[in-house]
């Protein structure tokens, strides 16, 4: 495997509040938004482009529309011509095409790759874009026949962590409202003008529906219209770019380490098999401990910050002792002593996450790169985690099928 | 110094503005006071507040009451008393009157209108209670737009000003804009000079016309004389003719109020509240437009122009100014109307800089109360749009408008609008 440095050139996100269809816009209309506004704030080239590579997980369902890589050369005259890909993962199709791109470049293919994340989900009433949604797990096994299979599914996560460790639903209140707390600080977040409060998320309402078990409206990520895009760097291409913008090469993130695992797509499959573990998604917890090991950190107390994939409460809790910041099953430790929150000792989601900040499908996992840019490069703004250099992106897709870990980060 | 609001008395609370505003205050950790005439009134206020938040929790920071037996206990508790009553000066007069025996030295009393003669809500008042008291205009509805207009009166204590600009924005995440206390101050003042002028405009073209014409695609949520169904036909004509009575500039020939709108007014036409006004909804669930001339209604005519469509097809793939070069383009007497619509908002906005909003600021409190108040697309966006500061003047002289000093510096902050292509609907 070659080890030539990857680098993230910034990008831009659109307003994860925006209801695209009652704009009635179509969703390559969302991708030009996200590219221009990623070319006024990155002030690259655009000639510079070699490719352009597009995670998408369901355009054909929600918009009727495939082959969304084909409209990148829309955008601009001199892009008719370039190679352009579309990838697929469920919840992390983005950070899939990010690893796509990464490797693009260190086989010396491509020396600039734009990258765009992008779902339209508003097009769909709530039961049919949960059905849709059902396709990122088994559908005939799991979901057919079932409403909102994805809450059921992950509120049997939090069921295992109940039978293996206990598990107090307060705690995953409490992840709801920090998330939702993080959002008001990000002005693209979606819920930023919510309101939430931790009485609020602990209690079952008709504002706070059970719709999965121990699911509660609160608990789930949102359903969200948003692109963003990003761009995927050469060392030799990243330097020149340094110079023109008079920055050192050092300043500008690069990918550290990665780690990418796919478990069996069927839920009860990956829980019985991980009944002798300590880890209840192992295939999660080695995507993140390889993207350790490449990037040469011991642990996740190297880390300044964590952007992982909260679609549920439940995924967090997860999320919280797979990356060890307890030990297995402890993930309420954490939680009560304010180690995830923005001025913790490792704070997650200062962006909102899934919960808060918003979850269009395809486009998280490019989110979460480009927020992990913005926390290293200083322009987070007010959630900005004060002198970030290293942080972690937990991507995942269908019940943590597909997972994706990034660590982004300067040397230090 | 933002700490030192923490309970607030809002009178009115069964409005629709003293509700959700007070809503909003309990959203945010304030306890508050709801207030109305019965104390069912109030409690009908706290149920359109628990809809906005979603939350039945918020209940808990609110309490509920009539003027006759909570008033003196909520003024006296209050650090800030909202007046969001009838708009009607002799109404909010007598309310402040009552109220002034129990407010504390350093209560502040804010009044929600923003088309009465603020001075004239607190005649007979102490000098106490007036340097204490100013207007913050919240807009409608407060938990989608976040703008709020704040100005005082020549006794308002500047240091009550800035407090509150920074308690309505860390506190309650308003998008504050100071504004002068002039009439309608600087929304209002904009959007119903236009409205005024599409209702003229609607007695030669008709209604579904005009809403076509200067539909969502030209940078506004909704088309304009569905706004004023939204609004009230008789809020309508209140600001219009407090405008026509307290203000006098280039535009003052626009705020007409033509006969049929008095007519609506008579035959309880006032929009939605009445369920006819410009629209009105049949049970089919499609809808029938008013004539202006015979104030009856007709069927829906579907108005088609080949340079709209164009210019939705453009917005709806997000090429925004493809789809303004689509409009500039175009021939034609609908075209021009679109055209001077459009040019007309951004001659008028500039016009107003110094005059509504205070110079140094150029553009940029006016851009924030079109987008936050209204979802317009701002007027520097609009400007943008038609090619630039000096490609606007252009368009400005070629339709004898007054070109304002502030488009012709193009004189800006360094605030910008983002996000504008969300003000660009492609209906």
């Amino acid at each position: 495997m070659k080890d030539e440095a990857v680098y993230i050139l910034g990008g831009y996100q659109t307003d994860f509040a925006r209801n695209w269809a009652r704009e009635n816009k179509h969703i390559a209309a969302m991708m030009r938004e996200a590219y221009e506004g990623s070319i006024e704030a990155t002030k690259l080239e655009p000639s510079n482009i070699r490719a352009a590579f597009v995670g998408n997980f369901a355009a054909e369902l929600y918009c009727m529309q495939g082959h969304l890589g084909a409209f990148f050369v829309d955008f601009d005259p001199r892009f008719v011509g370039l190679p352009t890909m579309r990838f697929e993962n469920a919840c992390a199709a983005s950070a899939v095409a990010a690893l796509s791109a990464m490797a693009h470049i260190q086989a010396g293919i491509y020396d600039l790759i734009c990258l765009i994340g992008v779902e339209q989900m508003k097009t769909a009433d709530p039961a049919k874009g949960g059905e849709y949604l059902g396709t990122a797990a088994w559908y005939e096994k799991e979901c057919q026949g079932i409403e909102f299979p994805f809450p059921k599914l992950f509120g049997q996560l939090g069921d295992e962590y109940d039978k293996r460790y206990g598990l107090d639903d307060r705690h995953l209140a409490k992840i709801a409202d920090i998330n939702y707390t993080n959002a008001r600080n990000n002005p693209n977040a979606q819920t930023r003008d919510w309101f939430m409060s931790f009485e609020h998320a602990c209690t079952v309402s008709k504002y706070n529906t059970a719709i999965g078990g121990r699911i509660k409206v609160t608990d789930c990520s949102q359903v969200t219209d948003g692109a963003v895009c990003l761009y995927i760097a050469s060392k030799n291409y990243a330097s020149k770019y340094a110079a023109r913008h008079g920055l050192k090469i050092e300043e500008i993130p690069r990918i550290l380490g990665w780690g990418h695992t796919t478990a069996p797509i069927e839920f009860a499959k990956k829980v019985a098999d991980s009944a002798d573990d300590q880890y209840i998604l192992p295939m999660t917890r080695k995507a993140i401990t390889d993207a350790y090991e490449r990037a040469g950190i011991a642990d996740c107390w190297q880390l300044d910050v964590i952007e992982t994939h909260d679609c549920f409460t439940t995924s967090e809790y997860m999320a919280i002792d797979h990356f060890g910041l307890t030990q297995p099953g402890e993930s309420y430790r954490a939680i009560e002593e304010g180690v995830i929150e923005m001025g913790g000792k490792l704070p997650i989601n200062p962006s909102g996450g899934l919960i808060g900040c918003g979850h269009p499908v395809g486009a998280t996992g490019a989110r979460q790169l480009l927020d992990a840019y913005k926390q290293i490069t200083g322009t987070a703004g007010d959630y900005q985690v004060p002198n970030a250099k290293k942080v972690a992106t937990l991507n995942i897709g269908g019940t943590a099928t597909t997972n994706v870990c990034f660590i982004v980060g300067v040397r230090s | 110094m933002v700490n030192r609001i923490n309970t607030v008395a809002v009178l009115g609370a069964s409005g629709t503005i003293g509700s959700l505003s007070g809503g909003l205050m309990a959203q945010n950790g304030l306890k508050v006071y709801f207030l109305s005439r019965t104390k069912e009134g109030a409690e009908r206020g706290l149920q359109r507040a628990i809809a906005q938040a979603r939350s039945e929790t918020i209940a808990q920071n609110i309490v509920c009451g009539d003027y006759e037996h909570l008033l003196s206990r909520a003024v006296d508790e209050a650090d800030w008393v909202v007046e969001a009553i009838t708009e009607d000066a002799g109404i909010k007069q007598h309310m402040h009157e009552q109220v002034e025996p129990y407010i504390k030295p350093q209560t502040i009393i804010s009044s929600t209108t923003s088309s009465l003669p603020l001075s004239s809500l607190v005649q007979g008042r102490s000098k106490e209670f007036k340097k204490h008291f100013l207007s913050t205009h919240f807009y409608n509805p407060p938990g989608r737009m976040p703008a709020c207009e704040i100005t005082g009166i020549d006794d308002t204590d500047p240091e009550i000003i800035e407090l509150m600009q920074q308690f309505l924005a860390k506190r309650l995440r308003r998008v504050v804009i100071r504004v002068k206390n002039v009439a309608a101050f600087a929304g209002n003042r904009i959007a119903f000079v236009l409205f005024s002028r599409i209702t003229s405009l609607a007695r030669e073209f008709g209604v579904e016309t005009m809403d076509y014409l200067i539909g969502p695609y030209t940078g506004r949520l909704m088309p304009p004389l569905a706004t004023l169904d939204l609004v009230g036909i008789d809020i309508h004509k209140a600001i219009v003719d407090s405008l026509n009575a307290n203000t006098n500039d280039a535009m003052h020939n626009w705020l007409a109020v033509p006969g049929y709108i008095n007519t609506m007014i008579q035959k309880n036409l006032l929009g939605n509240k009445t369920k006819g006004g410009f629209y009105k909804k049949l049970e089919s669930g499609k809808y029938v437009f008013l004539d202006p001339v015979s104030c009856n209604y007709g069927p829906a005519i579907e108005p088609h122009m080949a340079f709209v469509e164009q210019a939705k097809h453009l917005i709806r793939m997000a090429r925004y100014k493809e789809a303004f070069e689509a409009i500039l383009s175009a021939r034609g007497r609908e075209a021009d109307i679109v055209k001077d619509i459009l040019c007309a908002y951004v001659a008028y906005s500039y016009s107003l800089v110094g005059q509504v909003t205070d110079s140094k600021m150029g553009i940029e409190g006016i851009d924030k109360v079109m987008s936050y108040g209204f979802h317009w697309a701002a007027p520097s966006v609009i400007v943008d749009m038609l090619g630039g500061s000096q490609a606007a003047v252009g368009l400005l002289r070629e339709r004898k408008l007054e070109v304002p000093q502030a488009l012709q510096d193009d004189l800006k902050s360094g605030f910008r609008i983002t996000n504008s292509g969300k003000y660009f609907v492609a209906k």
